[in-house]
C-alpha cells in the first residue's frame, strides 16, 4: 500500500480543495469510460480502487483531526465518504447462450477462443456482428472493429451498446486527458467567444433583455 | 519506416528536451559500445521512444558528457543506462537489418546493390545481437514471414498488414518481467507500431500507385492515381485518432516515474502531427517541424 499523499499526487500539507481536484482529475482520467471494451480495463479498475482508497483515507484521517503526517490507515474502508464507484462489464446483455459464452470469453480477454466460438455460429445478426467488432477492438484491429460496429448498427440501429462503440473508435468520443500540453488554440477559442456572444445578442438584444 | 514517432518540437520543453537528446545520443554510444561504431548509424527516433517508454518506470539514469563522432569538437549530454539500452540497441539492429533484407527483396538490381553492401556491413552486428534477442529475432523473421505471405496475396486486410509490424514492435517489451508494467507498455507500442505502419503505407501510397508495389491502402481503398478521395482520408484520420486514443490509456497505466510528460508530448501531439504531415505530403517535403535529418544543436 502507498502513501495515499503520493498516490493522488499531492503534497502533505495540501489543501482540502487541491486534493479534491487532484483526485477529480484522476478520476476522470480513468475512468471507465476511458477503459470500455479495452483489454487493459482491469488495470484501469485497479488503479481506481487506489485513488478511491487514498482519497478515502485523507478525508477520513483528516475529519478525525488527527495530523496529516502518517496517519493514514491501511487497508480497504468500509464506507467511502462520497467517492465514486463504476462496475465493469456488460448491462443487460441479452441473447442466446452462446453469445453469453463468447462475452465471457471477451472478459477473460481470450479472444482467439470467442473467434473461434463466434465462427462456428450459423445465424449472421447485430449481435454476431457487434461481438466481431468487440473482439477486432479488443486487438486493437480499429478498421477491423469499425466496419463490425458498421453492420451491426444498419441491422439495428436503435440500439445504444452498438451505437456508442461505433461512435469510440469513430474519433467522435475523446477521452479526458490530464496532460502537461494543450495545443495553443487561442484563435479557435476566440472565435467560439465571439459566436457565442453573437448568438446571445440575437437572441437577447432584439427583445431587450435586462429591462 | 523510421522516423515516424518524434515529439512535436514547438510544444517541447527545454528540461523534455534535453531528456530526449541525451537518450538519444545514449543509444547511439550503446550501440556502439555494444555493437561496433558501424552501428552508430542504426541509431533512430522511433528506437529512442522505445528507450523511453521502458526507461519511464526506472529511476533515472546518470548523464554524463561524451564524445561524439558527429560533433568532435565538443562532448554533448549522454545518458549512461548500459542494463537499460541492451535490450533496446539489440531490437534496433536486428529489425535494422531485417529492414536491409526487405529491401534486397523489393528493390531491383541497382538500388539492391547498395543494399546488399549493407548486408555485408551489417552482418557481424546482427549476429550478436541475434544471440543476445534470440527470441525477438525468431519473431521477427516469422512475422516479416507472415507479412510477404499477406503482400504476395494482395490481401485488402489493412489490419491484418498493420498487425505484423504492431506485433514485432510490441514485441521488444516482451521481456519486461512485471505484468503490470509490461502489459501497458505492449499495448502502447502495438498502437505506436500500427501507426508508424499505417503512416508509413499513406507515405508511399503514391510510388506504390506509380510502381505496382504492394500497400494495404490501395487494396482496401481502391484508391485512383491522385491517392485516396478525401472521404477515405477522412475514414482513415478517425481510425488513426482512435489508435492514438488507445495509446494515451495505455500510456496513462504505465507507472512512470520519469519522461512522463515527454511520453505524453509524443503520443498525444507527436503522433497525430506526423499523420497530418503525411497526409498533406508535407513530411516527404521535410515540414519545419519535421527535418529529415537529425539537427542536434
Amino acid at each position: 500500500m502507498n502513501d495515499p499523499y503520493e498516490v493522488l499526487g499531492v503534497s502533505r500539507n495540501a489543501s482540502d480543495s487541491e486534493i479534491k481536484k487532484a483526485y477529480h482529475d484522476l478520476v476522470k482520467k480513468y475512468h471507465p469510460d476511458n477503459y470500455a471494451d479495452n483489454p487493459l480495463a482491469d488495470l484501469a479498475s485497479e488503479k481506481m480502487k487506489q485513488i478511491n482508497e487514498a482519497y478515502d483515507s485523507i478525508t477520513r484521517a483528516r475529519a478525525s483531526g488527527a495530523s496529516s503526517s502518517g496517519g493514514y490507515q491501511y487497508g480497504r474502508s468500509g464506507a467511502s465518504g462520497g467517492s465514486y464507484s463504476y462496475g465493469y462489464g456488460y448491462q443487460g446483455a441479452s441473447g442466446g447462450g452462446q453469445y453469453q459464452t463468447v462475452r465471457e470469453l471477451l472478459n477473460s480477454n481470450r479472444l482467439d477462443a470467442a473467434e473461434a466460438t463466434l465462427n462456428g455460429m450459423p445465424n449472421r445478426d447485430a449481435e454476431w456482428y457487434f461481438l466481431r467488432g468487440e473482439i477486432a477492438y479488443r486487438r486493437g484491429w480499429l478498421d477491423e472493429a469499425r466496419q463490425n460496429y458498421q453492420a451491426a448498427c444498419s441491422m439495428q440501429p436503435g440500439n445504444m451498446q452498438y451505437r456508442s462503440a461505433l461512435q469510440n473508435v469513430s474519433g467522435a468520443y475523446t477521452p479526458y486527458r490530464q496532460t502537461n500540453y494543450q495545443q495553443s488554440s487561442d484563435l479557435n477559442d476566440a472565435c467560439n467567444i465571439c459566436n457565442a456572444l453573437l448568438c446571445l445578442n440575437c437572441l437577447c438584444g432584439g427583445g431587450g433583455c435586462g429591462r | 519506416m523510421f522516423g515516424y514517432v518524434r515529439p512535436l518540437r514547438p510544444e517541447l520543453r527545454i528540461r523534455d528536451y534535453d531528456a530526449y537528446h541525451a537518450a538519444y545520443c545514449g543509444l547511439c554510444r550503446a550501440l556502439a559500445k555494444r555493437y561496433g561504431f558501424r552501428s552508430r548509424f542504426l541509431v533512430n527516433y522511433d528506437m529512442t521512444f522505445l528507450y523511453l517508454v521502458r526507461a519511464s518506470v526506472r529511476p533515472a539514469a546518470p548523464t554524463r558528457r561524451c564524445f561524439c563522432p558527429a560533433r568532435p569538437g565538443r562532448k554533448k549530454p549522454c545518458l549512461c543506462d548500459d542494463d537499460g539500452f541492451a535490450r533496446v540497441a539489440a531490437c534496433t539492429v536486428v529489425l535494422c537489418y531485417c529492414k536491409i533484407l526487405d529491401n534486397i527483396r523489393d528493390s531491383g538490381f541497382w538500388k539492391g546493390l547498395a543494399c546488399r553492401l549493407l548486408k555485408h556491413v551489417y552482418r557481424r552486428p546482427w549476429r550478436k545481437a541475434e544471440q543476445d534477442a534470440p527470441e525477438f529475432a525468431a519473431l521477427v523473421r516469422t512475422k516479416l514471414r507472415a507479412l510477404s505471405e499477406l503482400e504476395a496475396a494482395k490481401s485488402p486486410g489493412m489490419d491484418a498488414a498493420a498487425d505484423t509490424f504492431a506485433a514485432i514492435v510490441a514485441a521488444c517489451a516482451d521481456d519486461l518481467p512485471d505484468e503490470a508494467i509490461r502489459r501497458p507498455a505492449q499495448a502502447l507500442l502495438y498502437q505506436v507500431g500500427r501507426h508508424v505502419y499505417l503512416c508509413d503505407a499513406l507515405d508511399d501510397l503514391a510510388e506504390d500507385l506509380r510502381t505496382d508495389g504492394y500497400n494495404p491502402l490501395r487494396y482496401r481503398f481502391a484508391p485512383t492515381q491522385t491517392g485516396l478521395s478525401d472521404e477515405d482520408l477522412a475514414y482513415l484520420s478517425q481510425i488513426m485518432d482512435s489508435g492514438v486514443n488507445l495509446a494515451g490509456a495505455a500510456l496513462s497505466l504505465l507507472p512512470v516515474r520519469q519522461y512522463g510528460s515527454l511520453l505524453e508530448n509524443i503520443v498525444y501531439l507527436g503522433l497525430p502531427a506526423v499523420f497530418a504531415a503525411v497526409k498533406t505530403g508535407r513530411f516527404r517535403a521535410g515540414a519545419k517541424e519535421f527535418p529529415r535529418k537529425e539537427n542536434p544543436s
